[in-house]
């Protein structure tokens, strides 16, 4: 071994398409997902939901559903032994519902039974007596309606507010748009399985975004200490942010508290559309003003996010959307309002892109209306105005890291484009396997747009993640509490501690709440956060490695170095030259620690202040075919450039963008979730379409990289851009085709021609 | 009124070249029978409707969504799941492929993508046609990529890794 | 899901007698419809009656000329029928564009033209839906129907079928074989299914108990000049929001005999006689086409929500048209 290690480099290091560690599992079947688990003398857990919008609750017989064979448990409300209420960052929402239900789908009972058959009759047998309301179901209402919990009808209201509004440049486009309400959409539902111990704890295995929060939410509503209450992660089958609030996790727990048996609980299908928080449906109004040469003069927006029953993040979704909602652009003068209401319909909280998403295509409607009035290219007018390092944002924060705006639009407008639709392949043309548009009726339309969000929390938080590393006779150990949701984050902890450490056995430990907290697997975050929890943690070792050869050497050991799996002095005098698996025989290095980003503030009554701690931006250029008689789509190519910082795995960063896209695509075209009378009409993936691999375009990609400083290795995180501005680049593709307005997404068949009467 | 009609059966089900003997409900789909029954949790349930292909298997060969077929009408077939693709400690080719590529992210639906295309690699060699395929009434078709997402359609993957999935089959078409 | 016995006959006269035997029996196919509809709670068999072992697996040549298929072919080995490629290629890209690879190995030709609408409120069952339960009401007209009829519905049902097969057979005049209680009938597929008029819960004119044994395609040269043409809201493994199946035979720049037959915007397949009658005998032109497709359209009914569907049928019928004019 170690003749090898003299002549090869450590592989799958950073900067490497290194293989993922969990690829070999998946795809033989072997990985384990929450869903696929048992335990012995298991019990089936299932949720009776409400039917109703908003009803009060006038009584609950459980009575029936106890008679039911091989019914064990019914639990309400009232056997919580502790907090009745949970919730992501604020515990509005009751675990179950007590007096009364705000949504359809709100948990009202649980039953735990020994098939999930007999578990499905006990829910039916609970006779629960409803008393309906009116529901409030219009956000532009909510403010103003009388309080549908006693925390008020309005979540958040923020003003951002600088310069002179009031400044006018002599073009002014105006604009009002409509975001649908997407789902995440996840392919594995939601699945956990909980375990009585004997110590009166619980262990719950479940597949979630972030284990630790997890973890004091079920505690509290237990009654139990956080650290009787243990869960590590069973496989996640996709997050896209729907697993960052509670869904099951308190139910199985109590279950398993009264039953003493382990329980499992599986959502359907129907119930994961029911059972997790959806992207907020947006109402945005914005007018820019600007100088004939189309930079900005002022800018001003108004926006309405429906947050549904319960406030999950909708805090912090609405900070976004205001944060960002002039993109990624500079302007002096600017007053943007954001509310995120509460209503009776189903709750709304995090998806990829948080609030970035919804702006970006209103602000990326008006760019383009923009350039239209100032008779000024699309992208030229995108340039003039792009925000650099030391720019300004509308929170009065100076931009201090990288953020290669020009640049992104520069190379995504760069790359190549398809062949015309006259000589591309029939195949390509829309309505796809129909092969049902024909060339000679195909119009083409190009668009492009830029996008920005900021990369981990924000306001102030206090982010973190812990990680351990040990070391012993080549072999690494990496544990972090880091949720992987399919994001690679397994893959990048093990190149960072190869990297690091110089050795190539790198054992990933599971996720558990054994170690701290590493925050939530989300706003782009566990590259840098976890990443560099990962990062110090090895860095720890090493040096402990290193001070332990230099101890046995009776040498300094700043001049020991690890290269190419060897440990290695920088003074030739010394002659050492130890593969890292034999530096230290039977010497055990175990480093423990946390890893903190530098600190941001609130935004005050202006809205202004240092919120952010990290940027991150992608430019897209769509081109569509569309065949405006049948109403057909094809979305041909979307090329992208993306700020990543540094690539350190660029085969999964192209997964992250492509996939991204994907999602960005069913906004633009096809996903939403349909509300009538405040219920779900459409939960199930016959009637919520997410595209398939026939609609996925061509995807050209160029990875651009501006080392971040103080970024571990200078990445950034990768997963949100894509989703951002890849849905307002195809819609302003599909304007350039068909000429309509089309300021609603998703853009159904009925919006691009079929009118009435046509 | 006539006899009280059974409810539940002996099943026999040949999978993976190996034969179990059950008693089940009629109401056990075969996907619940491999999950729930035989441990073989390979195949996934993503929406226990046909609407999504995650937990696609293979009937005498042919893919099929295995949350539609009652356990009790299986059992004249000769399954094939996840767990029956590519020798013991040999990777299927298809099963590499998805790992050179990339074409996978949570890999939730990939023991059905994997099934599927394996399958369908079949129906291809069988000259069967597809709904992009230019004239049906020609004879063979040519696997692009085209071919390869159309037939693939019915497994859907939210990660959106379709371009490494696309890729890594034709790597092994070749 | 309610609890149901199974049988398994081999024989076709078993299988009459068992669905006789038993109230609430069922016969399943490929069980891609079905089986769902359990699911959901909308079909509760009390035995299911697997006609997969039945000889009505085949596709063989009639003697006229014809096609005849069997009520068990899968829907895969339809389409893959060089016979049905060559001589009805329209009825293999209709069966080709409908669901996934997965599902047309399990479905079967008897079962898919016995496939149930997608309607929102027929599936769910805790909505009112007179098809489902008669009289209970139809909350489609006024609520969610942006894919429900345009034509044929009624005051008491707006549904559409989601076949893409039938509409094909309904183009060529399909012939619909049943063994029915009172003995063998041969159904011209015109008289299959029945409107909904005041009983949407009668979807065909079959007896009870019938077991549909085959389909036959009747000769038709012309018919090799054939498409079917599919409009949806994403690229595959979707339903259909308007389709068409259209045959023509032309000659000398005149229509000779025409086929058109509509997916999508009605209760049945929606057989397009008046655009027919309007174009046989008349030059086979786009102004021409495009009258017919309007002779046909100003019997439409839409609704708020599905308004789109005019256009969108009208221009399929007439893109197919002019397509199969060039290809002949």
């Amino acid at each position: 071994m170690s003749d090898i290690a003299t002549t090869h480099a450590t592989k799958g290091t950073i900067g490497e398409n290194a293989s993922r560690p969990d690829g070999g599992p998946k795809v033989r079947g072997e990985f384990a997902f929450s869903g696929d688990l048992w335990a012995d003398g298991m019990l089936w857990g299932r949720t009776l939901r409400s039917p109703h919008p908003a009803a009060r609750i006038i009584a609950i017989d459980i009575a029936a559903a106890l008679r039911i064979p091989g019914v064990h448990a019914v639990v309400t409300a009232a056997d919580l032994p502790a907090s009745v209420n949970y919730g992501l960052e604020w515990r509005d929402q009751p675990v179950f519902a007590t007096d009364v239900v705000r949504y359809v789908g709100e948990p009202v009972a649980a039953v735990a039974a020994d098939h999930p058959e007999a578990a499905r009759q006990a829910c039916e047998a609970i006779d629960v007596q409803y008393e309906p309301q009116v529901p409030l179901l219009d956000p532009a209402e909510a403010a103003a309606a009388p309080p549908i919990h006693p925390d008020g009808n309005v979540f958040r209201q923020l003003t951002i507010r600088t310069g002179d509004p009031s400044a006018r440049g002599p073009i002014v486009v105006e604009g009002a748009y409509e975001v649908g309400m997407q789902d995440q959409a996840f392919m594995g539902p939601e699945a956990g399985l909980a375990i009585p111990a004997d110590d009166g704890g619980i262990d719950l295995i479940v597949s979630t975004q972030w284990l630790h929060n997890d973890r004091l939410q079920v505690a509290e509503c237990l009654g139990l200490a956080p650290e009787k209450v243990r869960l590590s992660l069973g496989g996640v089958g996709g997050a896209f942010g729907a697993r960052e609030d509670v869904s099951l996790q308190i139910h199985a727990c109590l279950l398993a508290q009264r039953t003493a048996r382990p329980i499992k609980i599986v959502y359907s299908r129907e119930e994961s559309f029911l059972g997790h928080v959806h992207r907020h449906p947006a109402r945005i109004w914005m007018r820019h003003s600007a100088e004939a040469d189309g930079r900005l003069v002022s800018f001003e927006a108004r926006i309405l996010l429906d947050g549904g029953a319960y406030r999950s993040s909708s805090y912090h979704v609405v900070a976004n959307a205001t944060c960002f909602s002039a993109g990624p652009y500079k302007v002096e003068n600017a007053l943007a309002e954001g509310i995120g209401v509460r209503t009776n319909n189903p709750p709304c909280g995090a998806m990829r892109g948080f609030g970035a998403v919804q702006v970006c295509f209103a602000h990326e409607a008006q760019m383009d209306k923009l350039a239209e009035a100032c008779g000024v290219d699309p992208v030229e007018i995108r340039l003039r105005n792009a925000l650099a390092t030391g720019d300004r944002l509308l929170t009065g924060q100076v931009i201090e890291g990288t953020l290669p705006v020009a640049r992104v639009i520069r190379e995504a407008a760069a790359l190549p484009l398809p062949p015309s639709p006259e000589i591309a392949d029939p195949m390509t043309r829309p309505g796809g396997a129909g092969r049902t548009a024909d060339a000679a009726h195909v119009r083409r339309g190009i668009g492009f747009a830029v996008g920005f969000k900021n990369l981990m929390y924000a306001e102030g938080y206090m982010d973190g993640s812990a990680a351990r590393c040990r070391l012993s006779d080549g072999l690494a150990t990496v544990t972090c509490a880091a949720a992987e949701v399919g994001q690679g984050f397994v893959t990048l902890a093990q190149q960072i501690a190869r990297t690091v450490l110089g050795v190539e056995d790198v054992l990933l430990a599971p996720a558990d709440t054994s170690i701290g907290s590493a925050g939530s697997s989300s706003a782009s975050r566990q590259t840098w956060m976890s990443g560099g929890a990962v990062e110090k943690a090895c860095q720890a070792v090493r040096a402990a490695l290193l001070q332990h050869v230099a101890d046995r050497h009776g040498i300094d050991p700043a001049q020991l170095t690890i290269t190419d799996g060897r440990v290695t002095s920088t003074d030739a005098r010394d002659s050492i030259d130890l593969a890292v698996a034999d530096a230290a025989p039977g010497v055990v290095f175990e480093e423990e620690v946390e890893y903190h980003h530098r600190i941001t503030h609130p935004l005050d009554d202006d809205g202004q202040g240092d919120a952010h701690v990290s940027l991150v931006c992608a430019a897209h250029r769509a081109v569509v075919d569309v065949d405006p008689d049948l109403g057909l789509i094809r979305v041909v190519q979307v090329a992208t450039a993306q700020d990543v910082g540094r690539a350190l795995n660029p085969l999964q960063v192209l997964g992250q963008i492509e996939g991204g896209i994907a999602q960005g695509l069913g906004l633009a075209t096809m996903e939403e979730l349909t509300l009538r009378n405040g219920r779900i009409l459409n939960p199930s993936f016959t009637d919520y379409l997410i595209p398939t691999a026939l609609d996925m375009p061509e995807v050209l990609a160029t990875l651009v990289e501006e080392p971040e400083p103080g970024a571990p290795f200078g990445a950034k995180g990768v997963g949100e851009p894509p989703t951002i501005s890849s849905t307002p680049a195809i819609v302003a593709a599909l304007r350039a085709a068909t000429g309509k307005a089309l300021n609603r997404v998703p853009v159904r068949p009925q919006d691009i021609a079929l009118g009435d009467g046509e | 009124m006539p006899e009280r009609v059974a409810t539940l059966s002996p099943i026999r089900l040949s999978v993976n070249g190996r034969e179990y003997q059950l008693e089940l409900d009629h109401r056990t789909t075969l996907l619940d029978a491999l999950r729930e029954n035989l441990d073989l949790t390979g195949s996934k349930k993503g929406c226990d409707h046909g609407q999504c292909g995650a937990c696609t298997v293979m009937l005498d060969g042919r893919r099929a969504n295995a949350c539609l077929i009652f356990a009790v009408a299986a059992q004249t077939h000769d399954i094939t799941t996840i767990e029956g693709v590519g020798a013991a400690g040999n990777l299927h080719p298809l099963q590499q492929a998805f790992i050179d590529h990339d074409g996978l992210q949570c890999g939730y639906c990939t023991p059905g993508q994997i099934c599927s295309a394996v399958a369908m690699l079949a129906e291809v060699e069988a000259g069967w046609p597809s709904a992009v395929t230019p004239d049906v009434a020609a004879g063979p078709v040519d696997l692009d990529e085209s071919e390869t997402r159309e037939r693939m359609s019915g497994n859907l993957c939210r990660c959106g890794a379709y371009v490494n999935i696309v890729a890594a089959i034709q790597d092994v078409v070749g | 899901m309610k609890e149901f016995g199974y049988e398994r006959p081999a024989h076709p006269t078993d299988a009459l007698a068992m669905i006789a035997g038993v109230a609430g029996a069922r016969f399943l196919g490929g069980g891609t419809n079905l089986v769902d509809l359990m699911k959901l709670g909308v079909e509760t068999p009390a035995v299911l009656i697997d006609v997969t072992a039945l000889p009505y697996d085949f596709v063989t040549d009639d003697a006229d000329g014809g096609l005849r298929v069997g009520s068990g072919t899968r829907n895969s080995d339809l389409a893959a029928h060089l016979a049905v490629r060559r001589r009805y290629p329209a009825l293999a890209q209709a069966v080709l564009a409908g669901a996934s690879g997965q599902l047309r190995n399990m479905a079967t030709v008897g079962g898919n033209l016995l496939q149930r609408t997608r309607c929102p409120y027929f599936q769910d069952v805790t909505k009112p839906c007179n098809k489902r339960v008669p009289d209970s009401g139809c909350p489609a007209r006024d609520g969610e129907h942006h894919n429900l009829a345009i034509l044929g519905g009624s005051d008491l049902c707006i549904a559409t079928n989601p076949s893409d097969m039938a509409v094909a057979l309904a183009a060529f005049d399909a012939v619909v074989f049943v063994e029915e209680p009172a003995g063998p009938r041969a159904v011209p597929i015109a008289d299959f299914y029945r409107l909904p008029a005041d009983e949407p819960q009668r979807e065909t004119t079959l007896e009870p108990g019938a077991l549909i044994t085959a389909v036959a395609l009747p000769a038709l040269p012309w018919a090799a000049n054939s498409r079917y043409r599919k409009a949806r809201e994403r690229a595959s493994y979707s339903f259909a929001i308007g389709s068409v199946a259209v045959a023509l035979d032309v000659a000398d720049g005149m229509v000779r005999d025409v086929r058109i037959a509509l997916g999508a915007v009605a209760p049945i397949p929606w057989r397009a006689y008046r655009a027919e009658q309007s174009l046989r005998g008349q030059p086979a032109t786009e102004v021409a086409f495009r009258e017919a497709a309007d002779a046909e359209l100003e019997w439409a009914q839409p609704l708020r929500d599905n308004r789109y569907k005019v256009p969108l049928v009208r221009n399929l019928m007439v893109r197919t048209l002019i397509e199969l004019v060039q290809a002949s």
